[in-house]
């Protein structure tokens, strides 16, 4: 199977679909901010008292666009692989509250720097979903070549990297006038899968399955300009929030590797359960998805020794941890729920129904 | 005989099977049956890992290990087709198992990473339900499947294997055999 041989046409279908796709319209982003500047712009056919209401409105709604999250209720999106939808669940009401359709089998998502667009990918369309979370409507249909699956989002340009995972690459796509548009791609080891971006948007993370390694991209120069051998099989890719240290969980080594990113070396390694997924961090430890031991393994950060295995459900593979650091969700693909941990005390405290194989593969909390 | 039927043999001939990577959708199947018989009863039939007699396609099962993790069995297919197995998991309380196929030709079964839960649940004292589910890729690794070893085809054999298998299991149960 040569899939160098086949990316040409492929390419040309997914700019085809671009073009296609470009009549639907995005809702304004200005939107939400409108009503409050046509009220402002009117003030001075308005008595003075009505003029400081609408200047305290004005400034309580600046306000609360400045604070670092919007007041919205938690919510986890969900990949329901099986039932070909995205989920969304709140988490305080601890259900299901609104399903959007996204055909061919979604299992990556990522979230745009304002947190309010979801980039899915489709490895059986094959393509990517952009899911505009103020509607919950898919606002943008892409065909994608190979097979899209681990995905990530640059927290500072937005700029959306996808993994190929039946290839060596990771294609880059660029927002642009509210649409994603094809940026080339970046080589990188082969299969790639999970993949982020540090918080200043100049390196870009990805984890090569069948390359045993990470590759790190120079964002600026767009290419690779370092490997960092790790563990076997790196599947899912974590980075802490200061972007100085990133975490695969090795899928068929059992173990996770510790990379000291500025130092672009592994500087330790973590024995998890069987076939571990992906990690996630707080509250000083990471928690790692064991896929054959329906199973989270909990470890701390400083030590790099396991603090404790927690029993979830069957095949857990996304998880994530809670604005507030003190939950995390894992999606239980086999048994069709999400697992609500406390990271204090190691417990399983709820579980959340969901639909057809819950995957949640990448950032799926906000 | 084989677990399924290969349709289009030759189809298979220009495939090759060199890439490691498994397709990135796994695929799930669960099928269950009642038995009118106690539990205790047939979990000695399908709890006993060494002894895969129950499901029709199997002529003969070798192994070593007992019932313990860890635990290799190999059955040998009416036809002479092979398969290698591990038990992962062994919960005689739950009466629960958890296995694994470590090797088997994707001409006999079309998948890769194969794992699969055997639950045995007492409904009455004399009715028992038995649930059979497998977690799977397809049979072909990368992008394309050719139709014998697409998702699709996986999930049917599987399925017809789960359904023989448990159908043959109430039979023999409630023979008493």
């Amino acid at each position: 199977m040569n899939l160098i041989g086949r990316m040409r046409p492929v390419g040309g279908r997914l700019r085809a679909g671009l073009l296609a796709l470009s009549r639907a319209r995005l809702p304004s982003p200005l939107c939400g901010g409108g009503w409050a500047g046509r009220q402002a712009g009117s003030v001075g056919t308005k008595s003075r008292r009505e003029g400081r209401d609408i200047l305290r409105l004005v400034l309580a709604l600046a306000l609360l666009a400045a604070l670092p999250h919007p007041a919205r209720a938690a919510e986890a999106l969900v990949t329901v692989q099986g039932d070909n939808a995205v989920e969304v669940v709140d988490l305080d009401a601890a259900k299901v509250v609104r399903r959007i359709p996204v055909s061919g089998s979604p299992a990556g998502i990522a979230l745009s720097p304002g947190r309010d667009t979801a980039y899915v990918t489709r490895p059986d369309l094959p393509g990517l979903a952009v899911i505009d979370l103020r509607t919950d409507t898919v606002t943008q249909d892409l065909k994608l070549p190979g097979g899209p699956l681990g995905i990530g989002v640059d927290p500072r340009a937005g700029t959306v990297y996808v993994a190929d995972w039946y290839a060596a690459r990771v294609l880059v796509l660029r927002p642009e006038g509210g649409k994603l548009v094809a940026d080339g791609e970046i080589a990188v080891g082969q299969s790639p899968s999970g993949l982020a971006v540090t918080p200043d948007g100049a390196t870009l993370l990805v984890a090569n399955r069948e390359a045993d390694s990470v590759s790190v991209v120079d964002i600026a120069a767009r290419r690779e300009v370092a490997r960092v051998p790790v563990g076997k099989h790196p599947f899912g890719l974590t980075l802490d929030a200061e972007g100085k240290r990133a975490y695969t969980a090795n899928v068929t080594g059992d173990d996770v590797s510790v990379i000291d990113v500025p130092a672009r070396r592994e500087v330790g390694r973590v024995k998890t359960g069987e076939r571990p997924y992906v990690v996630a961090l707080a509250g000083g430890r990471g928690f790692v998805t064991d896929q054959y031991g329906n199973s989270v393994t909990a470890f701390d950060l400083a030590t790099l020794k396991s603090v404790g295995t927690i029993d979830v459900g069957d095949h857990p593979e996304g998880i994530g941890a809670a604005r507030d650091g003190r939950h995390l969700y894992v999606a239980n693909w086999g048994s069709n729920t999400l697992s609500v941990i406390d990271a204090g005390t190691l417990k399983v405290v709820r579980e959340i129904p969901t639909g057809d194989g819950p995957r949640a593969f990448g950032d799926f909390l906000r | 005989m084989r677990f399924m039927r290969l349709a289009a043999v030759a189809a298979l001939a220009t495939v090759s099977f060199t890439a490691q990577a498994h397709g990135p959708t796994r695929q799930k199947i669960s099928e269950s049956v009642e038995i009118d018989a106690p539990a205790d009863k047939v979990w000695a039939v399908v709890g006993n890992f060494q002894d895969g007699s129950w499901i029709p396609v199997v002529e003969k099962t070798e192994g070593k290990g007992g019932n313990e993790p860890k635990a290799t069995r190999t059955l040998t297919l009416k036809g002479g087709a092979t398969v290698e197995e591990e038990l992962a998991k062994y919960d005689a309380d739950k009466k629960a198992l958890m296995y694994r196929i470590n090797k088997v030709d994707v001409k006999t079964l079309p998948v890769n990473d194969y794992s699969s839960n055997i639950e045995v649940e007492a409904e009455g004292a004399n009715k028992t339900k038995v649930t059979w589910r497998g977690a799977f890729y397809r049979g072909y690794m990368n992008n394309d499947p050719p139709p014998d070893l697409n998702d699709e085809a996986s999930k049917k054999a599987v399925q017809g294997l789960y359904r023989a298998g448990l159908d043959n299991l109430k039979a023999k149960v409630e023979k008493g055999s």
